[in-house]
């Protein structure tokens, strides 16, 4: 390494963390409001075209929601101000448990290995689903 | 040290980025950054830097060999010579991008540059640790046995970097026609980062769009269908080493769950997507179910 490549690198640091505090700064990020049953029935729409909907959990921050289709759960979740979605076996979300006002799923997934709902902590797990209108 | 476009500019890239922040901050363009995701772009564009100094020597020796066992000698004073190159670099280019997008092995190097759901000039620098060691480089190699000095491909892989970085902006809608016809541009980018069926693995140009038009890759952007970016399966936070490693993880996994000599090279040379009982959807499964259901 020479010390021309260790400046270089320190002056690039410095200059992420510039562009990155004038992002944070900005306030730009997109919108998103707390999800309902139309944004979801959207974005199962774009995500999962055609997959039937048995019934609909939305979490307790309105920021993730969990949807049976037969025997799998399609699930929908914020990263950032993006939506992540990905689908696992129905049983999977029965046999979990929430913990500390969370509902954590382990996927097998490198790119999503964990997908985090806000549990009500008095709801009852499984959830009654709502019937998908 | 010879001329390098992309050391050059990148104090060009810094004050384009923190521009187009403060025109979305000022309402005068419709541009989105979130600061993680904006993190995670510049430090997956450090680490290429850093990675590229590793595998750098590796490349640049390999291209003097190649140049060393060269047809012609071509000079690097001569005007025609750069007309050349840059037609021929650029159909390169489009040939490894394509490579990079169909053939899962080298798409696990280039997929962290479409792994944000933004679509900013940071995206632009979201570039990849791991496309040394997958051999792309190697398509550069007949300009060196054609007699293009190393310098002269340098240079202009330099160019074709530098001239991508201003496409990756949503705050540009569309150029006059004729630069559109033939340049890649914000519109015709944006489709190629975009994860609608519809989108999928087309507009793999460089500068130039021609090569997508010529070879059947083209797709215009559709006011219709605003482009919805990212991969198909988004990634689920913003960990740097997942962007980088997550699908090299990915393919280790199933190599080491497959059955059959067919089965390892469709999980390493196959489309992204492939599996051996069809389940996990390739982007033409993608298109053709796209197609049956909107008639398309």
């Amino acid at each position: 390494m020479t010390l021309a490549f260790l400046l270089q690198t320190g002056a690039s640091v410095a200059a992420i963390v510039l562009m990155v505090a004038f992002a944070a700064w900005a306030n730009i990020a997109r919108p998103t409001p707390p999800l309902d049953r139309a944004a979801i029935m959207d974005l199962l729409a774009f995500e999962f075209p055609g997959a039937p909907i048995d019934g609909v959990w939305i979490s307790a921050d309105r920021r993730g929601a969990i949807v049976r289709s037969t025997d799998q759960a399609l699930l929908v979740y914020l990263a950032g101000d993006g939506y992540v979605t990905r689908s696992t076996p129905w049983s999977e979300v029965v046999k979990a448990a929430p913990k500390d006002g969370r509902l954590t799923l382990r996927l097998p997934d490198v790119g999503a290995p964990r997908a985090s709902f806000a549990v009500e902590s008095q709801a009852a797990w499984p959830p009654a689903l709502k019937a998908a209108a | 040290m010879t001329f390098d476009p992309v050391t050059l500019a990148t104090p060009f890239f810094i004050l384009a980025v923190i521009a187009e922040i403060l025109l979305a901050r000022f309402a005068k363009t419709r541009t989105n950054y979130e600061a993680r995701d904006t993190a995670a772009s510049l430090m997956m564009g450090l680490g290429s830097t850093v990675a590229g100094v590793l595998i750098g020597g590796v490349i640049a020796a390999t291209t003097i060999w190649a140049w060393k066992h060269r047809i012609f000698t071509i000079p690097m004073t001569a005007v025609w010579a750069w007309l050349a190159i840059f037609f021929l670099e650029d159909m390169t280019y489009y040939w490894f991008h394509r490579l990079s997008h169909e053939r899962r092995f080298w798409w696990a190097a280039h997929m962290n540059h479409h792994s944000s759901q933004h679509y900013n000039l940071s995206t632009a620098l979201r570039q990849t640790w791991t496309g040394g060691i997958n051999g792309s480089w190697l398509l550069w190699m007949p300009l060196a046995f054609l007699g293009f000095p190393p310098v002269m491909i340098a240079i202009e892989k330099g160019i074709s970097l530098v001239y991508q970085f201003w496409i990756h902006t949503e705050a540009i809608r569309r150029l006059p026609a004729p630069i559109e016809a033939v340049f890649n541009t914000p519109s015709h980018h944006r489709v190629h980062h975009a994860r609608n069926p519809r989108y999928l693995d087309r507009n793999y140009a460089g500068i130039l769009i021609i090569w997508d038009r010529m070879f059947g890759t083209f797709e215009p952007e559709r006011d219709e269908e605003p482009p919805r970016y990212g991969i198909v399966k988004n990634l689920g936070d913003f960990n740097i080493v997942r962007i980088a490693f997550h699908e090299w993880i990915g393919i280790g996994r199933d190599l080491a769950s497959a059955r059959s000599v067919r089965e390892v090279w469709g999980y390493l040379f196959g489309p992204p997507g492939w599996s051996p009982d069809g389940s996990r959807g390739t982007s033409a499964d993608l298109k053709a179910a796209w197609r049956a259901r909107t008639g398309s």
